[in-house]
């Protein structure tokens, strides 16, 4: 299963664990044994340049920091367009890029609560979404 | 070592949907013509530093070369320099750092892109893939819904309005038809620019710098060599470079570019001047949000006044600190490549008294900032008579 609604990048290990934990509901992060530096979407190696790392199950509860619709998409992304596209912090103050769905955009506002959601997009891909609580 | 760095030739093609000619012909055309503003032979240069930002919109993998030699450079050195929507300021950078370091006397610099050819959608596709590949494209974000993004939490947080960003286009487009050069010479209303077609919102098509072809040149010189070669050098004073996070989502703060305020407290401390010193600027407004923010990041004004400061007409001629006096790249273009060197010529037409009607009276230090993405890159540069 491809993560994404569309992707340029082969399935590594560390996104082919990502999505297997994504198919069940559950959103992991990384976090540096040597810094403690968390990181959402995960990264396998720390900033500070260390590969020590372990997964950790992210909070999936926030609120929107900002947003937008993508009226005018990327080539790849026609079929989706018009969609909106959010930046959220969630309650352990990591933050988050992904679309919001279930929303018309006049109802919408920065400091609204969301949760993050798994959607499978197709029969093979595979996404975290936004949806206001 | 200790020799300052000057520009003593400066060319622009014209920016625009050029069906008439590709990546060469268009450098050709702008590097004739800094030859011509320099009164030198191409035999005179000792090196280039071409800027094309992307080989899939030059559709041409190893673009600097086929520059290079197009405008018979022959065996000359070239170096190519990459730093997205900042690639032009970096290879001016790269080129300063060649001359001070006393590799070469005089250099060429050729920002250069080709972008129409690939029609809208494509090139938003292309330009998205400048977002971080794993976790952003995969959503369909792209720069203007960035830019958008930003725009919206400066209106969240500093009251700016949707208003304000119109103005911004207002003013570049006036300007704009005053540049031969420029993509679209035609000046807009607040109205037409408002009630234009969404594009992410809550920018609208005239909150977005148009997708265009171009290339401009210039060429710089050590001391010596510039005295010589021109009566009139602008020399390089300050250079600041920065650079952020990839992902938006890493970001402390979405109403600022970060690495604009580090270039520019860089490049000021260099020059050994403030900004109320800053006589015309030429800022990245690859959409009129990155004005406002770019008038509060450079300080020009306070943290969250930039919209007070379009609206007051501040960054007109006339105003505190004349924006953009060539158009921007709002109404001038923005092929990427081309557009950082496209800034250091209007500059230099200005602190040489040679922008016409755009002319800014008196004017002896100027600013060009150039961002790629959306900060990732960022480069500050100061210049005077």
């Amino acid at each position: 299963m491809k993560f994404g609604y569309v992707s340029c990048l082969p399935e590594t290990p560390l996104i082919t664990r990502f999505v297997e934990e994504l198919k069940n509901n559950r959103l992991m992060g990384t976090k540096c044994e040597k810094c403690g530096a968390k990181y959402l979407p995960p990264r396998a190696h720390c900033k500070c340049g260390s590969a020590d790392i372990k997964w950790y199950e992210a909070p999936r509860r926030g609120k929107i920091l900002t947003y937008t619709t993508v009226v005018v998409p990327p080539e790849s992304m026609s079929k989706y367009a018009p969609y909106i596209v959010a930046v959220v912090e969630l309650e352990d103050k990591t933050r988050l890029l992904a679309q919001l769905t279930g929303v018309t955009l006049n109802t919408l506002r920065v400091g609204m609560p969301v949760q993050v959601i798994t959607r499978r997009v197709g029969a093979d891909r595979i996404v975290y979404e936004f949806k206001l609580v | 070592m200790t020799q300052k760095v000057g520009i003593v030739g400066i060319g622009h093609a014209k920016f625009g949907k050029r069906t008439d000619a590709t990546l060469r012909e268009l450098a050709y055309e702008a590097v004739t013509r800094a030859l011509e503003d320099a009164k030198i032979n191409v035999k005179d240069i000792d090196a280039s530093v071409i800027g094309v930002a992307c080989e899939e919109f030059a559709a041409q993998v190893s673009p600097a070369v086929l520059v290079n030699d197009y405008v018979g450079m022959g065996n000359k050195p070239v170096f190519r320099a990459e730093a997205a929507c900042a690639t032009g300021s970096a290879a001016i950078q790269a080129a300063w750092s060649l001359v001070k370091a006393g590799l070469v006397d005089v250099v060429l610099v050729v920002g250069a892109e080709t972008m129409t050819h690939l029609g809208t959608l494509k090139a938003t596709d292309v330009i998205a893939r400048a977002g971080d590949t794993r976790w952003e494209y995969p959503f369909g974000a792209t720069f203007p819904s960035f830019y958008a993004m930003m725009a919206e939490a400066h209106m969240h947080e500093y009251g700016t309005t949707r208003e304000q960003l119109s103005m911004v286009s207002v003013k570049n487009h006036m300007y704009g038809a005053m540049n031969p050069y420029a993509h679209i010479q035609k000046a807009i209303t607040l109205e037409e620019a408002m009630k234009s077609s969404m594009i992410c919102y809550p920018l609208n098509l005239y909150d977005c710098c148009l997708i265009s072809d171009g290339a401009a040149a210039v060429v710089l010189a050590n001391e010596e060599k510039a005295k010589k070669i021109s009566d009139t050098p602008i020399w390089l004073k300050g250079l600041g470079a920065a650079s952020d996070t990839m992902m938006i989502s890493e970001r402390e703060t979405l109403t600022e570019l970060r690495a604009t305020k580090i270039a520019a407290k860089k490049a000021y401390g260099m020059a050994g001047i403030t900004s109320r010193e800053v006589d015309v600027a030429v800022v990245h407004d690859c959409f009129t949000i990155g004005e406002i923010m770019a008038y509060e990041d450079l300080g020009f004004c306070k943290k969250g006044k930039g919209g007070k400061f379009i609206e007051e007409k501040q960054s007109y001629i006339g105003g505190k600190t004349p924006v953009n006096t060539d158009g921007g790249l709002k109404s001038k273009g923005h092929p990427l490549g081309a557009t950082g060197v496209s800034m250091t010529i209007e500059i230099t037409k200005q602190l040489r008294g040679e922008a016409g009607k755009r002319q800014v009276n008196g004017a002896e230090i100027g600013l060009s900032h150039n961002v790629g993405q959306i900060g990732q890159y960022c480069f500050v540069h100061i210049y005077s008579r």
